[in-house]
């Protein structure tokens, strides 16, 4: 078998895409929000960026996409700076060198579906905050990983499971968000 | 009301005694368990650590021992938090005690031979198009083998916890609702398995690079919401923030100088390599193998199949001479160099000159090494730790915020190149040549 190196500059380049696209439009481009804009681009639109999700009471989450932001920053292709709020946490935005490294995984982002589907990511997620992103991600990884076991859930018990996982939601606001998916289309099939 | 009945003590050599009911008990003595005495927690990493001949069978014990310290600490100490907050109950509590002491004491059963170094010969999972893990043949194990002893003892006639439940812990699966919580005690940046199998492979394999204060840690371990998710989340109090601190350098020390050491590295690669021709063997033999991987972990028949895969199956066989070239590299010692490596967090021109040098060396690469395939990774890390606990103004924030030496260790990114030991000399004179090129273009 042929060893290759396959260094994954699609995977580099799309952190720094995303902080480009985010920067202006997205309240507070964390780490948290990259982690779940990953994640829907994965599910929901069908990309595959090489990334592995695990699910945990805050949501789906890969440790390789820390290691990757870690490496882009330290090529300079992104800053990340603590931010002094009440919800804390970090903002990521494009550094010096984010035009550079976007070149480097053009192949990837310039194909037509991979484009279209992060121009609709950052339009229709790139305005939540974290906590927003958060609900809406675990929504789909519930109905995701109840379809794998071959069930199908209806909207109630969607709501009923993400109230378990995220006591502090309420089911009003948990409800809302299992509609706003479902009108996208982005939920389906829902029994 | 908590489990009684008689108990009985485990003499380990990080924990001091370890206690089992006799559930537990019943449960370490079924074949599945005792499996793990036959797996090595680190597999051939005694070929450069000679003490690493420690088994995954005294490490899930001790993840068992921990995590129920942890979870005992952080009732203690949020038990209003967790019933008003988030809705647990006392009697909810109790029950969740005894699933999170089952599945970690479980959380291990489904490793192959060699541990984590053959993971990578696991089936595909259809429905993802990913390998499975260990852990979803742990929990296959479970769910298919381990069902009788678990859910037909006395001891569990007031729980009522079944196979299905812990196997659902281990796959992380939705349907367990509000106790996914405690998932994070086996696979989170706190968790049980890290703070055993970080003291324990230091112990066994001499170096002092893993030891950190578990004591301190515990007595700090507490639970808050995360202001940026409102989520739950596991967290240390300010006054363990060193404790926090050490336990990152001993991930970070551990990797760079176990884990990931090189050498080790390459036995890792050989030993897969020597599996996977036994695989094909096996395979040719009629058993019930996928081609190069093992079997799925989707039924009863495919987990027993797996199952009879152990160190002791695998080691005899390369001994008898039946698991070809990397079998016999394993007996002799001599494994594939490393002749090329990049910075541990390298940039663009580090990642672009690899590039060239892995051109430059063309056939003579054996196989290429990566971080982040590795399986214990040295990833960042972001300990939730809450100021001023009790004192009606708690805030929650994160280790790398209050920590200069945490903020500063990045995730290590680093890849190496490998060619056989015949061509060791050309390959690094190869490399030395591009580098000057390298330099004398700078």
């Amino acid at each position: 078998m042929k060893v290759s190196l396959d260094i994954p500059w699609q995977r580099y380049a799309l952190i720094a895409e995303l902080a480009q696209r985010c920067e202006g439009k997205c309240p507070q481009f964390g780490k948290t929000v990259l982690q779940k804009m990953v994640y829907l681009l994965q599910e929901v639109f069908h990309i595959d960026c090489g990334y592995d999700f695990d699910i945990y009471a805050y949501g789906p989450f890969t440790p390789q996409l820390l290691q990757d932001l870690d490496l882009v920053e330290h090529t300079g292709a992104v800053k990340i700076h603590p931010v002094v709020s009440m919800t804390g946490g970090y903002e990521i935005s494009p550094g010096g060198q984010a035009a550079a490294l976007i070149e480097k995984g053009s192949d990837f982002l310039n194909k037509g579906e991979v484009k279209k589907a992060i121009e609709t990511l950052v339009d229709e997620f790139g305005h939540f905050w974290a906590k927003d992103l958060e609900l809406r991600s675990t929504i789909i990884f519930v109905q995701r990983d109840s379809q794998k076991q071959g069930k199908l859930l209806s909207a109630d018990d969607i709501v009923e499971i993400v109230k378990q996982i995220k006591p502090k939601f309420t089911n009003a606001e948990i409800r809302d968000a299992v509609e706003e998916l479902k009108a996208k289309k982005y939920l389906e099939p829902v029994a | 009301m908590r489990v009684m009945g008689k108990t009985y003590e485990i003499r380990d050599p990080i924990h001091g005694f370890i206690e089992l009911n006799e559930w537990e008990r019943d449960i370490v003595n079924h074949p599945v368990f005792q499996r793990l005495r036959r797996i090595r927690q680190l597999g051939l990493t005694d070929m450069v650590y000679p003490g690493a001949m420690h088994t995954r069978f005294e490490h899930s014990l001790g993840v068992m021992h921990v995590a129920t310290k942890m979870f005992d600490q952080i009732v203690k100490r949020r038990q209003d938090f967790l019933e008003t907050e988030l809705s647990f109950t006392a009697g909810g509590l109790e029950r969740d005690r005894v699933l999170v002491r089952l599945s970690c004491l479980l959380h291990d059963v489904g490793h192959a031979p060699f541990s984590h170094a053959a993971e990578g010969l696991m089936d595909k999972d259809p429905a993802t198009n990913k390998s499975y893990k260990h852990e979803n043949y742990s929990a296959a194990a479970v769910a298919f083998l381990m069902q009788d002893v678990i859910e037909n003892h006395p001891l569990n006639q007031n729980y009522k916890i079944t196979a299905q439940e812990i196997a659902d812990f281990l796959n992380g699966r939705l349907a367990l609702g509000r106790v996914l919580l405690w998932r994070s005690l086996v696979s989170g940046q706190l968790d049980a398995d890290r703070a055993d199998y970080l003291l324990r492979d230091s112990h066994h394999i001499g170096v002092a690079y893993g030891r950190y204060d578990l004591n301190r840690l515990l007595v700090t371990l507490t639970i808050a919401l995360d202001p940026e998710t409102e989520s739950p989340v596991l967290a240390i109090e300010d006054g363990g923030v060193h404790a926090a601190e050490a336990l990152i350098l001993a991930r970070y020390f551990m990797f760079t100088q176990v884990y990931f050491q090189h050498t080790r590295r390459a036995y890792d690669h050989h030993s897969v390599q020597a599996i996977k021709h036994l695989l094909m063997e096996a395979q040719r033999g009629g058993d019930l193998i996928n081609k190069e991987a093992f079997p799925p972990p989707t039924s009863r028949e495919n987990m027993e199949q797996y199952l009879k895969w152990d160190d002791w199956r695998v080691l005899g066989m390369i001994h008898h001479g039946l698991a070809s070239g990397h079998g016999d590299i394993l007996l002799n010692r001599q494994h594939h160099r490393r002749v090329f490596e990049t910075p541990e967090v390298p940039n663009t021109s580090d990642l672009e000159f690899a590039e060239q040098v892995f051109a430059g060396l063309d056939d003579l690469v054996s196989f290429v090494d990566k971080a982040e395939s590795s399986w214990y990774k040295f990833e960042s890390a972001d300990i939730p730790i809450l100021l001023r606990p009790g004192q009606g103004d708690e805030e929650l924030t994160k280790l790398s915020r209050l920590s200069t030496v945490v903020s500063g260790l990045k995730a290590v990114s680093r890849t190496r190149v490998y060619v056989a030991i015949e061509n060791k000399e050309e390959a690094r004179e190869k490399v030395r040549v591009l580098r000057q090129q390298k330099e004398a273009q700078a």
